[in-house]
This record gives C-alpha cells, sequence and structure tokens, in this order.
C-alpha cells in the first residue's frame, strides 16, 4: 500500500508538470497580437508591438521560455509575475489573495450541501414514493430543470430585494453579504447529492442481503444505517476529498454574480486578458488539487470498503 | 461490523452469478416460475397439485426462453405513466418546433426591427411578446427550441458512449488502468475553458465545432463514473469464471458488466441533456458559442438582463428548458428502474 | 450634574444635525459609485499604463502638471502656470509650492519638486524600465525622446545578451550598461527636458506645437518621486500595488480588494485642500452587471447609475415608477464613431474583392449613401428615448477644441457643412439627392461591371448580443433606406480579435469606429485619414486608401491631405488654424470619404450633477473626483435640464 502511494504520488508530479508543460505550449501557439488590447492595438506601431514583447520576453523560442520558467520555478518557487490581472505583481501572491474567500465559502456551502443532500437523499430513499420522496424529487428535478444563470437571477433579485440581503459580497462584513452567494453554492449541490444518494440507496436496498438482513429480522433502522448507507456512500465518498480541495477554485458563475473577490472568475479573466503567467499558476494550482484530489478519493474508497483494492494485483488480465 | 458486511457479501454474490452470468436455463427457470405463478390464480385446485408425468423428451428440453430483458424493461417502463406522459409531451413539443415555424405570424429568418413594439408583452399579434428590438419571440423561441434539443441530444448521446466505452475498458483492463487515468488527468485538470477558447480561437466557434468539442471533454464525468462502477464489479466470482472459461473481453464487458451499469448509464444519459442545454448557457454567457442562430441558452442569457421587467422574456424559454429536464429525469429515473432485472417480476 | 449636561449637549448636537441635514438639500460627502467586473485596473504604475480602468482611479492619486475644468478648458493643477516665449518650441511650467508625496495613510514622504518630472519621463522612454509603453507621445512631441528610447533600448539588448553568456557584470559597471540601473544623468543630456529651478520645468517640443499643454494632462508626463524608486527598487515600482505607492493627489488609497471594491480616502495632506471640494470617501464597487448596480441604487447602495435598455424603458414608459421623474441623459463620451469605409478589400480566399472595391471608389456610391441612411433607428440602440442625441454629422469629437471665441470646433466643421442638429429630424438624409446619386451609381457602375447589390461584409464580435442587436438594425437601416436591388449587409462574426482576424486579412467592407482625441488639435482626428502618410493610423490600417487604384478617389484625397496639411502649417493663429481644418474636414464629409455615424448618450439616475464633472474629449482627467456638485436625492429630470443650461450658458 504504501509503495503504491508513493508510486501514485510520484506519478502525480510527473502529472502535473506534463499538464503546466501543454498549458504553456498551448498558449504559445496563439498568434502574438493576442497579448495586446484592442485599444493598444489600435495605436500601437509594429516597431511599438514587437518592442513590447520583447521587454515581456514573449518573442524567444516557446521551449527556451518554457526552460526559463521552470528553471526560475524550481530555483526560486516563483511562478513568474503577472502580465495583466495585476500588473507585475507575483502570480503567487495574485493567486494567495484570492483562494481564502472561495475557500471559505466553498467550504461552507459543501458542509451544508452534504448534510442537507445526504440527509434529504436518505430520507427519501427511506420512505420512497412517500411524499417527502415526490417532494425531494421535486426539488432535484426544479434545480435542474431551471440553468443556473436563471436561478442565480432569481435568488439575487429575491434575496436583495424582497429580504434585503447584499447583494454584493463585502469584505469589511462578510457573514451578511456571503448568504446569497453560498445559498446559489448550494442549491445545486444539494440537489446533486440528493440525487445521488436516493439513487445509490435505493439501487443497494434492491439488493438481496438487504433483503435477506430484513427477512431475520434486523429492524428497518438499523439496515438502512448500518449497510445501506454504509455501502451506499462508498462512491459518494469518493468525490469527497475532490470537493473539498476544489472548493479553492470556486465557482465562476457565483463570484461574478456576487463580486466575490475569488478564484471563481481569474482562469476566465486571465485567459481573456491572454495573462500567460496566470493562466499557468491557475492551472498548476488545480491540476495539483484535482489530481490529488482523485488520490484521496482512491484511498478513501479503499478505506471504507475493504472490497476494493487498488495497489493489488488481482486477477484481471 | 466488516465482518457481517463480508459474510452478507458471499451469497450475493452467488445470486448474482445465476442471474447476471446470462445462463439460458437459468433464466428459463425464472420464467417458468413467474408463469407458474400467474397460472397458479386461474387454475382450479385440483389441476394444481396433479402430478405430472414424467417425459424424457420435455426434461432434456432447453429451448430459447420467452424472457427478452429489452422487452420487459420497455414492458415495466410503459407502466411509468407519468415518465411516458412526459416523453410524448416531448415529442409533440420536439414536432410542434416545426409546426410553430408554420402557424406562426412572422418568419424567424426575416424579422423586423421595430423600436416602437419593443417589449411588447404577448398578444393576439405577438403570441410570446416581442423581444428588445421589437421582433416577434414566438418564431425566436420555437427556432431556438428546436436547434437546442438537437445540439442536446447529439452532443449528450456523443458524451455518454464515448464515456461508457472508454469507462468499461479503463475500469476492466488493469494494464489500461494507468494510461486512461494519466490521460484522464492530463485532459480533466486543464479546465475545459481552456480547451474551448483555444478551440473557439483557432478552429472557430460554429456550433458544429463548439457540439464536436463538449463531445470531446464531456465523457470525461462518465467514463470515470463507469470505471469505479467497475472497479466494484471486475473482480466478483463470477467474472473470474469467464474469464477462466476463455471468454472474450468485450463479451464480458458487455455481457457482465455493462448490465449492472445501464440504469446508471440511463440516468446519466437523461441528465446530460439537460445537462448540455445549461453548459450551452453558461458558455453563450462566457462568449464562446456562436449567436448567429438563437439556441435557448442565448435567449436565456438575453432574457437575464430584462427579466425582472419583462418577466415573459424569461418564462417561455425557462418552462421549455424545464420540460426538457423533467422529461429526461422522469424518463431517466422510470427507465434506470425499468433496467434492473429485479423489477421484471 | 455632568452627565446631564452631556446628555443635554448630545441631544443639542444630534438636534443641529438633524436640522442641518433636512434644511437644504444636502451634498453627498461619501460618494458611492461603481464599475463592472470586466473594467478592473490591472496595475497601480501609472507610468505604464495604458488602460482607462487604471488611469481613472490613478488620476486622483497623483497630480499631474495641468488638468481640465467642466467645459473641457486647461487649467492649472501641480503647475500654477505655463506659457511658450516661442511659438511653441519649448514651454516652461512653473510648479505650486507646498506640494507633498504621501503615503497611503497620509503620512508625509518627500517634496514634489521639478526633478520628479524629470524622473517621471526618464521612468517611461527607458525601455528597461517601462517596457515601451506610453511612449507614442513624448517620441513623436519632445526632442530627443526618440533617441534615448532606442539607446535605452539597444543596451538593453546588448545587456541581455551579456548576462544570457553567462557573464557576471559587476555593480559599478552594471550602471553604465544596464539600463534598468540608469539614472538621469545621460537622460537630461540627451533629451529634451530641464529643471531651471525646483519649481520651473521646460520641455523642448520637436516641431512648434501650440496644443503641448494638452499632453501635460496625460500620465505620459507625470511625476516620479527619485525617493520612491530608492524605496522601492526597479523591480519594486513596476509592480507596485496601492500599499506602497506614493500618493500626491487629492485621495490616498486606504482599502482595495480586487474586483470587489476600492475606497480612496481624502488625503490628509494635500496641498491644494483648501481650494477644491471632495469627498470625505469614494468607493468604488465592483459589480458583475449593469442589473447588479440597478439593484445596488434601489437600495440606497449607490448614488448613480447607468440604465440599461429595459430598465430605461420600464421606468420611462410607467408614469408611476419610482424613478419616472428622475430619468436625465448622461452627456455624450468622448467618442465620435463614424462608419470607415473600405477601399481595398479581400475576400475570404485572400483574392480582391473588386465588386466592391470598385463600388466604393465611386464617388455618386458614397454620396447615395451619406444622403440616403437615415441612421435614427441605429441610433436608438445606444438611446431609444431620443435617439437624435446621438446624431453625429462631422469626424472629429466633441470639446476637442475651441477656438477664440468660444465656439467649439465641430460646429465650425456644421457651419461648413451646412447641416445642424435638430431634434426633429435627421437633417442629413435628402432622399431625392440619395435616389439622384444611387440611379447615377448603378447606371456607371453596372458600366464597368459590377453587379447589384452590393454586398457589403460588416464584422461584429460573435458573443455580444449587443453587437448582433446593433448589426441587425444597421442591416435593416441599409435594406430601407437604400433598396435590396442596391445593397446587402452580410453581418460576420469575429471570436476574439478583430485586428487578427477581421483588419490584417481585410475582410471587412465597413467598420463603425468611434475614435477619441489624445490632445487638443483637430489634427488628431484629420490625420488619421490623410492619403499616403505612414502615421495616417486610418489610412493605413483601416481605409487602405494607400492600395486604391481608382485615379477619381486617389484625386480627392489628394486633395484632402493638401488642406489638411496646409492648415498644420498654420501654427500662429489658432483661429485660422481651425478656419482651414474646418474646411478640410467638410471638403473630406462632402466627398463621403467616411460617413458620420453617432455618439454615446445613455441615460441615468444620478445624485451628482453631471455639468459638474471634469469633460474633456482627451486626457485622463474624467474620473477626478473634484468639485463634483452632488445633492442627496436623486436629481429630477427638470433638475438636470436647468443644470444643462446654466453649463450651455456660462460656456
Amino acid at each position: 500500500m504504501f509503495l503504491y502511494v508513493l508510486k501514485r504520488l510520484l506519478q502525480s508530479v510527473v502529472t502535473i508538470l506534463l499538464v503546466v508543460t501543454i498549458v504553456f505550449l498551448l498558449l504559445r501557439l496563439l498568434p502574438t497580437d493576442y497579448y495586446f488590447t484592442e485599444d493598444e492595438l489600435m495605436k500601437l506601431t509594429e516597431q511599438q508591438k514587437h518592442d513590447r514583447l520583447q521587454a515581456a520576453g514573449f518573442l524567444d523560442h516557446p521551449l527556451t521560455q518554457l526552460v526559463r520558467f521552470y528553471k526560475q520555478l524550481f530555483t526560486e518557487f516563483d511562478l513568474g509575475t503577472s502580465r495583466r490581472i495585476q500588473a507585475n505583481q507575483p502570480v503567487i501572491s495574485v493567486i494567495g489573495s484570492k483562494f481564502e474567500v472561495s475557500m471559505r465559502l466553498g467550504l461552507i456551502s459543501l458542509g451544508i450541501s452534504l448534510v442537507l443532500g445526504v440527509c434529504f437523499g436518505v430520507l427519501q430513499a427511506r420512505y420512497k414514493d412517500g411524499i417527502f420522496d415526490h417532494l425531494g424529487t421535486a426539488y432535484t428535478v426544479f434545480v435542474n430543470a431551471v440553468p443556473s444563470l436563471v436561478t442565480y437571477s432569481l435568488v439575487l433579485a429575491f434575496g436583495a430585494r424582497v429580504l434585503g440581503l447584499p447583494s454584493m459580497y463585502s469584505m469589511r462584513k462578510p457573514e451578511l453579504s456571503s448568504i446569497l452567494p453560498v445559498v446559489c453554492l448550494s442549491i445545486g449541490s444539494i440537489a446533486g447529492y440528493m440525487l445521488w444518494t436516493r439513487r445509490y440507496m435505493v439501487d443497494e436496498l434492491n439488493k438481496d442481503y438487504i433483503r435477506l438482513a430484513k427477512l431475520k429480522g434486523m429492524s428497518t433502522r438499523s439496515v438502512m444505517y448500518r449497510h445501506v448507507l454504509k455501502n451506499a456512500f462508498v462512491p459518494l465518498a469518493q468525490y469527497l476529498p475532490y470537493s473539498i480541495l476544489l472548493t479553492v477554485g470556486g465557482s465562476l458563475l457565483v463570484e461574478r454574480f456576487f463580486s466575490v473577490p475569488g478564484m471563481g472568475p481569474l482562469l476566465t479573466d486571465a485567459i481573456a486578458r491572454y495573462d500567460t503567467t496566470v493562466v499557468q499558476g491557475v492551472v498548476m494550482l488545480y491540476a495539483t488539487l484535482g489530481i490529488l484530489g482523485v488520490f484521496l478519493g482512491d484511498v478513501l474508497m479503499t478505506l471504507i470498503d475493504p472490497r476494493i483494492h487498488l495497489g493489488k494485483k488481482g486477477g484481471t488480465r | 461490523m466488516e465482518k457481517t458486511v463480508s459474510e452478507l457479501e458471499q451469497p450475493i454474490v452467488d445470486l448474482e452469478v445465476d442471474r447476471s452470468a446470462v445462463d439460458k436455463n437459468t433464466t428459463t427457470k425464472y420464467s417458468r416460475g413467474r408463469v407458474h405463478v400467474h397460472a397458479r390464480a386461474q387454475m382450479p385446485e385440483k389441476q394444481l397439485f396433479s402430478f405430472a408425468e414424467y417425459e424424457a423428451k420435455a426434461a432434456e428440453y432447453t429451448g430459447s426462453s420467452e424472457y427478452s430483458y429489452w422487452k420487459s424493461v420497455w414492458r415495466s417502463f410503459l407502466k411509468k405513466r407519468a415518465a411516458v406522459g412526459m416523453f410524448i409531451i416531448f415529442l409533440l413539443l420536439f414536432l410542434f418546433t416545426f409546426v410553430a415555424a408554420a402557424i406562426g405570424k412572422y418568419d424567424v429568418f426575416n424579422l423586423r426591427i421595430d423600436n416602437s413594439l419593443m417589449f411588447t408583452s404577448p398578444n393576439s399579434e405577438f403570441w410570446f411578446g416581442t423581444d428588445n428590438l421589437g421582433r416577434d419571440y414566438w418564431s425566436q423561441v420555437w427556432h431556438a427550441t428546436r436547434t437546442s434539443i438537437i445540439l442536446a441530444v447529439s452532443v449528450s448521446f456523443g458524451q455518454i458512449f464515448v464515456g461508457v466505452v472508454i469507462g468499461l475498458v479503463w475500469g476492466y483492463v488493469r494494464k489500461l488502468d494507468r494510461f486512461f487515468t494519466e490521460l484522464y488527468n492530463l485532459i480533466d485538470n486543464i479546465p475545459v475553458i481552456i480547451y474551448m477558447t483555444l478551440i473557439a480561437l483557432m478552429i472557430g466557434k460554429t456550433t458544429l465545432v463548439m457540439g464536436a468539442a463538449m463531445i470531446g471533454f464531456g465523457w470525461l464525468g462518465t467514463a470515470r463514473n463507469i470505471r469505479n462502477l467497475v472497479f466494484m464489479y471486475r473482480d466478483r466470482e463470477y467474472n473470474l469464471a469467464s474469464r477462466c472459461l476463455g471468454t472474450s473481453l468485450w463479451r464480458i464487458l458487455y455481457r457482465n458488466i455493462l448490465p449492472y451499469m445501464v440504469s446508471v448509464i440511463i440516468l446519466r444519459l437523461a441528465l446530460a441533456i439537460p445537462g448540455t442545454i445549461a453548459y450551452e448557457t453558461t458558455l453563450t454567457y462566457l462568449g464562446l458559442m456562436d449567436i448567429s442562430t438563437p439556441s435557448l441558452g442565448i435567449l436565456l442569457r438575453n432574457a437575464r438582463s430584462y427579466f425582472l421587467d419583462y418577466p415573459y422574456l424569461l418564462i417561455f424559454p425557462a418552462v421549455i428548458v424545464s420540460i426538457i429536464t423533467i422529461t429526461f429525469y422522469l424518463v431517466g429515473n422510470a427507465f434506470s428502474d425499468a433496467c434492473d432485472p429485479r423489477n421484471h417480476v | 450634574m455632568k452627565k446631564v449636561l452631556a446628555l443635554v449637549l448630545t441631544l443639542a448636537m444630534l438636534l443641529s444635525l438633524a436640522f442641518v441635514s433636512t434644511a437644504s438639500a444636502a451634498e453627498i460627502t461619501d460618494l458611492r459609485t461603481y464599475e463592472t467586473t470586466a473594467r478592473e485596473m490591472e496595475t497601480w504604475n501609472i507610468h505604464s499604463s495604458q488602460l482607462a480602468n487604471d488611469l481613472n482611479v490613478l488620476c486622483n492619486l497623483i497630480d499631474g502638471l495641468l488638468t481640465n475644468d467642466a467645459h473641457g478648458a486647461l487649467v492649472g493643477n501641480a503647475a500654477k502656470e505655463w506659457y511658450t516665449e516661442d511659438g511653441g518650441k519649448t514651454w516652461t511650467f512653473v510648479l505650486n509650492d507646498g506640494m507633498k508625496w504621501v503615503d497611503k495613510d497620509g503620512n508625509e514622504k518627500a517634496d514634489v519638486v521639478a526633478e520628479d518630472w524629470v524622473t517621471g519621463l526618464e521612468w517611461v522612454l527607458n525601455f528597461s524600465k517601462n517596457g515601451a509603453s506610453n511612449t507614442s507621445m513624448p517620441i513623436e512631441m519632445i526632442v530627443g525622446a526618440a533617441d534615448y528610447y532606442e539607446y535605452t533600448k539597444y543596451l538593453a539588448e546588448t545587456y541581455q545578451r551579456i548576462v544570457d553568456d553567462g557573464v557576471t557584470v559587476p555593480d559599478e559597471l552594471r550602471k553604465y550598461i544596464d539600463p534598468s540601473c540608469f539614472d538621469t544623468t545621460v537622460f537630461k543630456e540627451m533629451v529634451g527636458i530641464a529643471t531651471p529651478d525646483e519649481k520651473t520645468i521646460v520641455y523642448t517640443c520637436t516641431d512648434e506645437l501650440s496644443y503641448f499643454p494638452s499632453v501635460a494632462t496625460y500620465n505620459c508626463l507625470y511625476p516620479l518621486s527619485a525617493k520612491l524608486i530608492e524605496e522601492v527598487g526597479v523591480e519594486g515600482y513596476q509592480g507596485i500595488t496601492w500599499e506602497n505607492l506614493w500618493y500626491s493627489g487629492p485621495y490616498t488609497v486606504t482599502s482595495y480588494v480586487h474586483q470587489n471594491e476600492k475606497i480612496l480616502t481624502a488625503n490628509p495632506n494635500y496641498w491644494n485642500a483648501d481650494n477644491i471640494k471632495r469627498f470625505n470617501t469614494v468607493t468604488i464597487k465592483m459589480v458583475e452587471s449593469q442589473d447588479v448596480a440597478y439593484n445596488l441604487f434601489q437600495t440606497g447602495e449607490l448614488d448613480h447609475v447607468t440604465l440599461t435598455q429595459s430598465t430605461l424603458s420600464t421606468i420611462y414608459a410607467s408614469e408611476s415608477h419610482e424613478f419616472h421623474n428622475n430619468l436625465s441623459e448622461a452627456r455624450p463620451t468622448k467618442y465620435s464613431y463614424q462608419i470607415h469605409l473600405v477601399y481595398d478589400k479581400n475576400n475570404e480566399d485572400g483574392t480582391k474583392d473588386t465588386n466592391w472595391n470598385t463600388a466604393i471608389a465611386n464617388e455618386a456610391f458614397r454620396l447615395s449613401w451619406y444622403y440616403g441612411l437615415d441612421l435614427t433607428p441605429y441610433l436608438a440602440r445606444t438611446n431609444a428615448i431620443n435617439p437624435l442625441a446621438c446624431q453625429n454629422f462631422v469626424y472629429t469629437g466633441n470639446a476637442v477644441s475651441v477656438n477664440g471665441s468660444g465656439v467649439d470646433y465641430t460646429q465650425m466643421v456644421r457651419d461648413e457643412l451646412g447641416l445642424q442638429y435638430s431634434n426633429e429630424t435627421y437633417a442629413r438624409v435628402d432622399a431625392e439627392k440619395a435616389a439622384a446619386y444611387k440611379a447615377q451609381a448603378m447606371e456607371e457602375l453596372t458600366a464597368k461591371g459590377v453587379t447589384f447589390p452590393v454586398e457589403i461584409d460588416y464584422y461584429i464580435q460573435g458573443n455580444s448580443q449587443t453587437a448582433k442587436d446593433s448589426a441587425d438594425t444597421l442591416a435593416q437601416v441599409f435594406s430601407d433606406c437604400l433598396g435590396d436591388d442596391y445593397v446587402k449587409l452580410n453581418i460576420l462574426t469575429y471570436v476574439s480579435s478583430p485586428t487578427n482576424e477581421v483588419r490584417i486579412p481585410q475582410l471587412a467592407s465597413i467598420y463603425i469606429n468611434g475614435w477619441g482625441a489624445d490632445f487638443a488639435d483637430p489634427i488628431n482626428f484629420l490625420g488619421q485619414e490623410t492619403y499616403g502618410e505612414d502615421n495616417a493610423y486610418y489610412s493605413m490600417n483601416y481605409s487602405m486608401i494607400n492600395n486604391a487604384t481608382d485615379e477619381d478617389l486617389i484625386a480627392t484625397y489628394t486633395e484632402f491631405t493638401q488642406m489638411v496639411n496646409d492648415a498644420k502649417a498654420i501654427t500662429d493663429d489658432q483661429d485660422a488654424r481651425y478656419a482651414a481644418f474646418a474646411k478640410a474636414e467638410a471638403y473630406f464629409l462632402n466627398h463621403a470619404l467616411a460617413i458620420p455615424c453617432n455618439y454615446e448618450v445613455a441615460w441615468e439616475l444620478t445624485c451628482i450633477n453631471p455639468y459638474s464633472k471634469v469633460y474633456s474629449a482627451y486626457g485622463i482627467q474624467a474620473y477626478r473626483y473634484v468639485n463634483w456638485e452632488t445633492n442627496d436625492a436623486i436629481y429630477t429630470t427638470d433638475e438636470v435640464a436647468a443644470l444643462a443650461e446654466a453649463y450651455n450658458s456660462a460656456e
């Protein structure tokens, strides 16, 4: 197991470096004019453009740039400086100033949706085809039916106009102004956890060992919680570390809507402004978190369900 | 605690070998049993308990089963009235998009801009009102519906098909696990938005290109889901048995493993269709979709800035999206329940 | 006893406060304004910034030599007087006394001295320090600037090569060959800037430039304290943040959260605090869209909001709406929009689009557009209620130049054209003339083998619904006014960069672009359209007139270019100069070499008197939160109209 973990971790590092390299080179495929704003393109002469690119080091061969990038990364742990998002600021500080907010909102909402989602999902499965099941289904259907852009607009309009909640996130009074963003973040994921909890539980309930357990006279309660939930939770648990880590990534739409100064819009903003260093930094962060998340998920799954073996060579070909 | 689980585990596996290894004899036994149960209700008691005569021929008789998996699935599905009803409504809705263009008073490709008519509420002339330029909304909504349904259905089928095939191989063939995990990591860890932007910039963002791109990056979730489920089943004894008997890889995947996944696949497919529409809305919001032909995503995005003042601009497309979503949710759940052979009895 | 006294006093204070706030229309002391998140600042380094997003904030933090007033006239800021003694070749600026650099909390750091302008300009022109940002205007206008820039660029390249070869350069040598270590010694020898004393700066221009003072409002001529560079280093200033920036303007930044909020606080050590009116704080909130801003305005969290089309039409349509009587028309933005015609267009496969090129070279064809296109529906896209407020019949922007008798230059052009703005009709349209020109064009062009309808390729941004709606409207205008048998507008899209995808391959037939002024002279506009000159931006990059082959067209353009150059040569008499430019511009428009399109005039709800803000067609001063008149209640439509009238009569 330990060797397996070590191997996977080493592989992960390779993957992350590969990901960053690919993104780095992909970004270098873009025509260099994309590095300028339309305003600049309007007023700069070819010579000026050439000079600015040269000053920023974009005219070197992509591989030379890549080597320089890695050299900087490994010797000084430096991801370079942002070009336009926060000009000439170290990428690390650009990201550092943002991920905390995203993570806080994300974790709160994850906690809420996990608790509510799994509870409601269990109740739905427990009283399958009852009123609660139908209500829950209606909610899931509603959330999925209405595109999130519309849901958020509705939450914003209702929360701000009717309840008088702040429609804009404020760093100075985060408690009250976090409410609407957290609600928006949770609405969808509660539905997600409900849906899959119910699905896995119902699948499990139909299995013969549960029938057997019931026939043996075990109480419904104990069957539900000791066997069904535990088994149904295995596939859910796998995504848990991933979800926790990815809260750092924030949510693009929600953070845009409520002006949350988080990670969510950073990537698209950086892409839109061709801020290559920030794109590389953010991608590297996402890749690290993503790979770590999947890995931890696998480990968690083996811990919860002893039938699953990751490292051991099984009888498969 | 854990011991209990594994003790309980043993018999299940045996039972499931019986059922899912698709051994003709066992299946036959099952369906005969079912006929017998049905018959019992109608037969007089005398007949019920009469001795059967021994016939050597009949004892040898194996024959093909009258049980057909898909027929049973279909039969169980038809029992779900709500799902069937919604599905019919959805089909009618899709057909209606063609009719609507014909019966509407305005042609979507020839709409006149008239500022004096902007934001007209629905009336007898403009059945769905007019948009911010005074153009008929009816023709736009129905045209958008057709575009979106075609896009969503093709993208979702593409995603799920690619996802299932890759997921099965990924999960089952241990040697390939490493390769696919790395591939998955590579693709999944570079935010899709980068690929989408680059594709839009370098190839273009016609509906065809973006649709293909959505398939190209959308199979990951399904593949991973399937892979994890395969993990749970691949080392079961009946698969070991199959392998020992020299069953080919594809046959094991198709016959032994896939049937477990049908319900999940169907559910994923059903959710992928509204998901695609929502995704399209987001892409439109980010400026990565072609806006020359109206789609529901585009109408919704536009309506967002007007809906507080003119709710009808949001309501019509939103209701249609909701109908599509609810249909596929209900159909997906009903179908995935129907796919479970235990519900066939 | 003491307690009672305290209570009484407190009550009295509260009462008096209440009295004051209800007695008269109080002014806002803490302004709350907004920007959309797409317009977040990118840098705090005013010398390298070329973006309005940054400069709208930065112009409040550091004082440049000059600024503009509400009528667009130049007024002193850091400089109390400025003059030329040789017709515009050298310009002298004399600084005010008592100006200080302070940190964000208002603690004094250093005095503002003339040398700071030298340090600032050196920074801008030093390739290693500023990476070629903001160099255009100084290089063009100040003696020696180009040489210094090229010199530092050459040294920077050489130095980089040496370093790449692995040579370690000792520090005492480095300060001679690495431009990022340069002080101002060499710079002062090479470039036309001098500081005879601590309070005087003298610029030497490349030519007699009567409009040079308008450049002194720009960030390329902003000061920079050498002591700040000492404190943070060259790299530190390149990536300066609000926390370690030095301020000399009316405000300092006291709080900043990227993509969320920034708070400017009145600079406690401001030299001119007694003579100008400031807010105590200015809070700038970053919002996702105008709709969110409107929400915030309704809940009383903002002091002004620009209205979107749907909110505007709702408020306008409903008499009982709470804001119905508060709608006010904003002032036009500084951009003058033109339909630019392309004289050398390619097909998508790279071949010449001869059909279009032949047609557009024909004067009757162009004039049929000029007289035929009633753009009112298109104008309604920017201003649905009062479209004609956006009408534009001239090429140059408003408030760029004003002649000696206070007449705006654009008015002089309109007089030449004989076209005046009217609130009832779109005066340029003349259906008879248009029909006649159309018949003439069809006859002449058919003879040359042009097939009708002539296809017009018009490119818009692919993801912008607003652009799509506008383009649809435009297509309908073309079809209604000129006829489907004559022209056909094709709407095509680009993904990200119009330059790369459309302009360089020369795929468009027309562009609709706005041009904002850089300095106070019509040459800034007309100079972009001349024939055969390298720095004529539109000719070189958009209209591609230099590739045209039609002799009549070239003759017209040559004539126009001659007129512009003649006007440009008049440097001693401002009025005569403007009159000559007006003639040239009228010639340009009468031959429909480009077709004036629109201004941008939006609607807003506001507690700020729009006529008290800095209003200028050029420069970076428009967002200085200085001397603004405000009202704690929203201005009504009538009040704004009265303010507008007072403003116009004061002109």
